[in-house]
């Protein structure tokens, strides 16, 4: 069945056709879609599932922590400050390993109020110990939330899964998507059977004090987990391909990789502008390509060692910021290629609060970044040096007199 | 590809418009894109929205700067709308009566077409709370003067989206719209391909 729909609507039919059992969730722009189309499928007899409303996001993680301890299938979805309200509860979600999925829509943080998109959200929760997977079009939302549930089950992995896709460039575009037979997905992701639950007749304490001697352990075990996630990871995405039929490239997508001498490297919806952009850079005479990574968390290690090491220049695209340091994914692809590559790498921090970020803005900065233009640090290309950058410059109170306020 | 943006006003229907014709493009074999700038979810605000077809996937997920068709559901939005980036060929669809666009419109530089969606919504009873909602009519319109879907997509997409007691309604205003769409200022583009051929 083919539906033009919402990226919003298509991960609930994500947790639809994954058999989700119990989802908690609390509203919040850009999300709220996705808990509308879960309710009306709930009411309307399409999703056997319980539907648990609650009254913040803090509590909508608590619950889900709650039915994953037994040993049912849980899903939710939040965006930007319901993901940070909830930040406590992700720690100990993935600290008691605990399968669960949960989509993000990607949103900028306020204050300045913002509902639009950016990576910020998200990227203040790469250190929870979640597996963080990225869309790029609304097949891939659908795709990618069923395909979690593989990852996150997986017995050498059993950490949750977030399932992170860019506010209204994904999460309110109409866009086609074709949506599997039940009977297809049930073949690919067959009842969650867990190990363990909670359960009066064989009571157990779990995630209770760890003394010093042995917190270290179960730290590094979720560092295992996550270093566990890359094969699942693959796994998913081959056997999705061979039972469903869809694919959207592992740990990474690669576009125009082949004969690459340069590329550009992004996550999100910004990956598939960049497609475009490629394109034309090939045209212009660049042999450029594009490395979309896909899981942010684990981090593609070993396949931006082997795609980007050997290249001339990469320019990478940041759509957050880690502040008193760079874009963060700069940062991260220049660790993992760092002695072993005489690559230039670039980085821009574009697109924050949902400022569009065309193919042209991608083509202009990386084009003068191959032609040695740029110095190898992050620029703000799209920023307006406005009364903001004045205040900063010389402080309030010398912009008052200066400025005459 | 084409690519076309609206301009309109938050409660004439917008969403709902630009959601059907993605739909009727996708129901001809296109590949479609729908999406609004976000925000201004009030009655009466501006609202801005964007769609793409196209014969191959569409990797773009920007917004719209030169499109094809520039459609203005609002008469006060023309000049607005036209600020946010046209190109020579871009062609307007305006929500206006036809004496005043031949007053407004003639001057500016690009082909543009006139439809009288409010009227016909008036006579259709589409308004709430008192503003005409104009998005059923512009289906047509938008139909006839792009050529992207045609009116009996419309029509069907019509048909699996309107509760039965607005179904009459919604196809008469559809078709007035298709039908009454008056064109103020001719096209450029078929005299350019005719010098294109005459060059090689």
């Amino acid at each position: 069945m083919r539906l033009v729909e919402t990226g919003n609507h298509v991960a609930a039919w994500g947790a639809r056709l994954a058999r989700a059992e119990v989802v908690s969730a609390y509203p919040i722009t850009p999300q709220t879609q996705v808990i509308e189309e879960i309710s009306r499928f709930i009411d309307e007899g399409e999703m056997d599932c319980e539907y648990i409303p609650v009254e913040s996001e803090h509590s909508a993680m608590a619950a889900m922590i709650g039915s994953a301890a037994m040993g049912v299938r849980s899903f939710s979805a939040t965006s930007a400050h319901g993901l940070l309200y909830m930040h406590e509860l992700l720690h100990w979600a993935a600290g008691i390993r605990l399968p669960m999925v949960m989509v993000n829509v990607n949103r900028a943080l306020g204050p300045g109020w913002n509902i639009w998109c950016d990576h910020q959200d998200t990227i203040a929760a790469r250190d929870t110990g979640w597996v963080q997977l990225y869309c790029a079009s609304h097949q891939e939302i659908l795709d990618t939330t069923i395909q979690a549930y593989r990852i996150t089950e997986d017995p050498k992995v059993i950490l949750p899964v977030m399932v992170c896709y860019d506010a209204i460039f994904l999460s309110h575009n109409y866009m086609q998507v074709e949506i599997p037979d039940q009977e297809v997905v049930d073949r690919f992701l067959p009842p969650f059977r867990s190990l363990w639950k909670l359960d009066l007749d064989y009571p157990l304490t779990h995630g209770s004090v760890i003394y010093p001697d042995d917190y270290e352990e179960v730290r590094y075990s979720m560092f295992q987990g996550l270093d566990n996630a890359r094969g699942a990871i693959k796994a998913a995405a081959e056997e999705y391909r061979d039972v469903v039929g869809n694919y959207h490239g592992e740990m990474v997508e690669t576009y125009r990789m082949e004969d690459a001498e340069s590329a550009v490297v992004a996550m999100g919806s910004i990956a598939s502008e960049a497609k475009v952009a490629v394109d034309r850079l090939r045209d212009a005479g660049y042999p450029c390509g594009l490395v979309r990574v896909r899981s942010y968390r684990p981090f593609p290690i070993e396949e931006i060692r082997s795609l980007l090491a050997p290249l001339r220049a990469v320019m990478v695209i940041d759509r957050g910021v880690s502040f008193g340091m760079e874009g963060p994914l700069f940062s991260e692809v220049k660790a993992v290629i760092y002695g072993r590559s005489d690559a230039k790498v670039y980085d821009i921090v574009t697109g924050l609060g949902g400022r569009d970020v065309t193919y042209e803005l991608i083509c202009e900065n990386t084009e003068a970044a191959l032609k040695g233009k740029l110095a190898q640090e992050t620029r703000w290309p799209a920023v307006r040096l406005n009364e903001h950058h004045r205040v900063s410059k010389q402080g309030l109170e010398g912009y008052w007199k200066k400025e005459g306020v | 590809m084409v690519e076309v943006r609206f301009h309109s006003l938050g409660g004439q229907g917008a969403v709902t418009l630009i959601n059907m014709l993605a739909q009727a493009g996708d129901q001809i074999g296109r590949h479609v894109q729908a999406f609004p700038f976000f925000g201004a979810e009030r009655r009466g605000a501006p609202v801005m929205c964007f769609l793409r077809m196209d014969d191959q996937p569409i990797a773009l997920r920007s917004q719209i700067y030169r499109p094809d068709f520039l459609v203005v559901m609002s008469p006060s939005q023309v000049d607005a709308a036209i600020a946010e980036g046209t190109k020579e060929s871009s062609v307007l669809l305006v929500n206006m009566k036809e004496e005043e666009a031949r007053k407004s419109l003639a001057h500016l530089p690009f082909a543009a077409y006139a439809v009288d969606g409010t009227s016909i919504a008036i006579e259709l009873g589409m308004e709430v709370e008192g503003l005409p909602v104009v998005n059923i009519a512009f289906l047509g319109a938008v139909s006839f003067v792009t050529e992207l879907v045609p009116l009996e997509a419309i029509t069907e997409v019509l048909r699996e989206n309107t509760p039965p007691t607005r179904l009459e309604a919604s196809m008469e205003a559809a078709r007035r719209g298709f039908t009454s769409v008056v064109e103020i200022k001719k096209r450029k583009a078929p005299a350019r391909r005719e010098r294109k051929n005459a060059a090689s």
